[in-house]
């Protein structure tokens, strides 16, 4: 186990270093100047220069690397060039929305798919089960930019239920914020229903076919233990990885949709960290992402241990 | 304990989630007299002399002041000054009195130390600012609450550009200065109480505010400071900005889609508002390098674009664009009809013609362009086909703002590149007639039209120059207007009082 986590934990570091570098290399390769961006339509080339200088742009790409590697170690990821500010307090701020907006989302997809993938596979071939897997095809095939802009239309527009866009103001309190952010977790909810529906289903399939579950009907246990009790037990590990999966893609941030309810997240802040050309910005968020989405993962390996007693590592 | 913690959550969670969806009951209590205001995305900086990014100037003009300003028909109107500078008969010297009273945000009271700091800083480090620092020869001042400019030339521009909210000539306390800017303090009527990048900017009530005692007009006179609190939201998706405004969010919103507006118009509580005209979509080309240094390729360029059909594509109703040659709309002053049968001519034969005369050897004419404004790419597109018919070979780039931006400072790389412009009150605050612009347009007869009108003083003789540099403008084709267009915003019916203008102000609004 100690051998296990040692490994893994080194494995940890190595794609953190590999994110670093091909974070520094690929936003440097991308045409774009933050520093014309900046000054603004009118500046001169020449003020474009001397920005670039002020912002230490003009220095040699290796030392700018090696100066970013050396304090990215040290955990100091930079000064953000437009909000002129450290990049961790930067990615610190947008965290509680991401990290919300993930678990509600998750909450909501869990409670849509779970109950439907158990029973689509429990009534296989039944029209619950054809209509649960259609529906989830739909879900998962409908943009989700598409379902937050008719949710928007419809139940902030429309029936005024929810607010349209934003995270509160300045006297928002934790609620409000949490009301800011239901229809854009709906949407996600919807989204990310689909896949674990599917998931669900398929591990239920497979378990309740086994002749442990035979054996246990036959000793006569009620239908619902049998389900719920034993199959879905063992069927648990999949579901959980895929669980683990797509939290981790919510946390890195729900590009679209926090753009179409303009929520200030992870996913928003990095599309527009790369329209201004915000280097730091764009480095930070990507090693952030990188290491939450190799720590979800391996916290889900360990939950394995937690679900199945038979499981080693 | 266990029995008690499950009781609770069966009992809370209900509740919580009521809550939520109700929002208003547990939400924290909003301000009555609060402004809601949606722009097209976060201000870069609170200094504006560093900018010239329009948001950047919407934002600013809340919290920091110029000398002078814009009335409502666009003339230069005092605002910090106490009145218009006495200008002495050789137009070298400008003695500008300073208003007595006006206090900055810190409380400390603004004489002409700060005014003479601030503008040597502007002149130093903001674009406009540099573009005529080589013809100041000093700002000095001349007692507690008078200031002096002598010029080493008449420059006719300078008090438009004291009086432009873009790269801005503020008044900043003098010890706050620095190369850059970290403790942003002003005279404006409001103040910044706390800026959560990418969410809001809220300004409250500067109560020390000294106004001006003059009627509003434009952004001049009396400045009235009727909303408690100002803020100011970054909503970057412009659908986003359509549905916050009808659902009640925000109070006005900024840069709306065209297609918005039958929708907007058809709500109840909002009010669509049309900036009519706005600003002018150009074709801005390179007489650096490549294929349009050869003014008979220019020529045919011109012939061959079609401005009605590229305006149609690009705002697909003509209530949003008006196909017109001359630079300055109806009704302003600078309008002239000076070489505008040159416009518009959608004559592909004509062109063919030139290219032959040239003897165009089908180089591939660049045009660098964006879908950041997807009306500037729609235009590219009918252009494309307007010039290929015409015997152009044609080599579209598309890129992201960003990367348009570092490009078209590299004459190499484009012959063609795409943006536009509000309509701005005087013609020498674009640069693009300049020859030391990036499309570097210089022609001796031009530049010299271009001498005499920014040191002629006297106001009609600047008007007739400007025809002459308008006519020069099409005769050698310096750049392509493409026509005039308007921009949308909304308001909530209750908002009254918004000016419509490129860069709208709130201090004088009133919520009903």
């Amino acid at each position: 186990m100690t051998s296990y986590l040692v490994r893994r934990i080194v494995g940890m570091v190595v794609v953190i270093l590999l994110v670093l570098t091909i974070a520094f290399v690929i936003v440097r390769l991308a045409p774009g100047d933050p520093a014309a961006l900046m000054l603004g339509p009118e500046a001169t080339p020449q003020d474009a220069v001397e920005l670039r200088a002020r912002l230490g742009l003009d220095r040699p790409i290796l030392v700018q690397y090696l100066t970013f590697a050396g304090n990215a170690l040290r955990g100091d990821l930079g000064t953000s060039i437009f909000f002129n500010r450290p990049v961790t307090e930067v990615l610190a701020g947008r965290a509680e929305p991401t990290i919300f907006l993930a678990l509600m989302s998750l909450a909501i997809a869990l409670v849509i798919a779970t109950p439907i993938g158990i029973w689509a596979a429990y009534r296989r071939g039944s029209w619950l089960d054809q209509g649960a897997i259609s529906t989830a095809m739909l879900a998962a095939s409908v943009p989700s930019f598409w379902t937050g802009l008719m949710l928007q239309r419809w139940l902030a527009t429309e029936l005024g239920w929810f607010p349209a866009a934003g995270y509160g103001g300045p006297d928002a309190d934790f609620l409000e914020r949490m009301r800011h952010l239901i229809l854009p977790a709906i949407v996600l909810g919807i989204v990310n229903s689909a896949l674990i529906l599917r998931f669900t289903r398929a591990s239920m399939l497979d378990i309740l076919g086994e002749d442990y579950i035979r054996t246990a009907r036959s000793k006569g246990m009620p239908e619902r233990r049998v389900v719920l009790r034993h199959a879905l037990k063992n069927a648990a590990i999949p579901i959980i990885t895929i669980v683990g999966l797509t939290f981790a893609l919510l946390v890195s941030g729900a590009v679209v949709t926090e753009r179409v309810f303009n929520i200030p997240g992870l996913g928003n802040l990095v599309v527009s960290a790369v329209l201004r050309r915000d280097y730091p910005v764009i480095q930070g968020t990507l090693i952030v992402v990188a290491s939450l989405y190799v720590l979800i993962n391996l916290l889900t390996d360990l939950l394995y241990l937690v679900v199945d007693k038979r499981v080693r590592y | 304990m266990k029995h008690a913690s499950k009781a609770t959550l069966r009992f809370a969670a209900p509740r919580l989630l009521a809550a939520l969806v109700a929002g208003t009951a547990l939400a924290g209590p909003a301000f009555a007299d609060t402004v809601n205001v949606a722009i097209v995305g976060e201000a870069d900086t609170f200094d504006p002399m560093m900018s010239t990014k329009d948001v950047v100037s919407i934002v600013t003009q809340h919290f920091l002041e110029t000398l002078y300003t814009f009335d409502g028909s666009w003339a230069v109107a005092p605002l910090l000054a106490a009145d218009m500078p006495e200008i002495s008969d050789d137009g070298l010297t400008y003695t500008i009195a300073l208003r007595d009273g006006v206090t900055f945000h810190d409380g400390s009271a603004m004489d002409s130390a700060d005014v003479v700091a601030s503008l040597e800083r502007w002149l130093a480090v903001a674009s406009r600012g540099k573009g005529v620092a080589d013809k100041v020869e000093a700002v000095e001042a001349t007692g507690p609450l008078t200031v002096e400019i002598r010029m080493k030339e008449a420059y006719a521009p300078l008090l438009s550009l004291l009086a432009f909210s873009n790269s801005a000539a503020v008044i900043y306390p003098q010890e706050t200065i620095a190369e850059t800017m970290t403790d942003i303090v002003g005279t404006g009527p409001y103040r910044i109480v706390e800026h959560v990048p990418d969410q809001y900017l809220q300004l409250a009530r500067f109560e020390d505010y000294a106004s001006r005692s003059e009627p509003s007009d434009g952004a001049a006179g009396a400045r009235t400071q009727a909303p408690d609190e100002i803020r100011f939201l970054p909503v970057p998706d412009a659908n986003t900005r359509v549905e916050g405004l009808l659902a009640g969010q925000y109070h006005f919103a900024d840069g709306l889609p065209a297609e918005s507006y039958d929708r907007i118009e058809g709500a109840e509580g909002v009010e669509p508002m049309l900036l009519r005209p706005f600003g002018w979509p150009v074709f801005a080309i390179n007489h650096k390098d490549g294929l349009l240094t050869d003014l008979t390729i220019r020529k045919a360029l011109q012939a061959a674009l079609p401005m009605d059909d590229m305006l149609y594509a690009a705002f697909g109703d003509d209530n949003f664009f008006v196909v017109d040659g001359p630079m300055y709309p109806e009704g302003w002053a600078w309008r002239s009809e000076a070489g505008t049968e040159l416009y518009n001519q959608n004559d592909q034969e004509k062109a063919a013609d030139l290219l032959v005369e040239a003897g165009y050897d089908g180089t591939p004419l660049r045009i660098l362009t964006s879908r950041q404004y997807e009306f500037h790419f729609k235009m590219a597109e009918v252009a494309k086909m307007a010039l290929e018919a015409a015997g152009f070979t044609v080599e579209m780039n598309v890129v992201d703002w960003a990367t348009l931006g570092q490009q078209r400072n590299d004459p190499a790389l484009w012959d063609i590149y795409i943006t536009h412009s509000p309509f701005l009150p005087e013609p020498a605050l674009t640069d693009l007639y300049a020859p030391t612009s990036r499309l570097g347009w210089s022609e001796p007869e031009k530049d010299a039209i271009l001498a005499r009108f920014t040191t002629e003083t006297d106001e009609e003789t600047r008007r007739e120059l400007f025809g002459q540099l308008q006519e020069k403008l099409y005769e050698d084709v310096g750049f392509i207007k493409i026509g005039g267009f308007n921009a949308l915003m909304g308001h909530a019916a209750g908002l009254e009082g918004v000016t419509a203008t490129p860069w709208p102000f709130f201090w004088n609004v009133t919520l009903d």
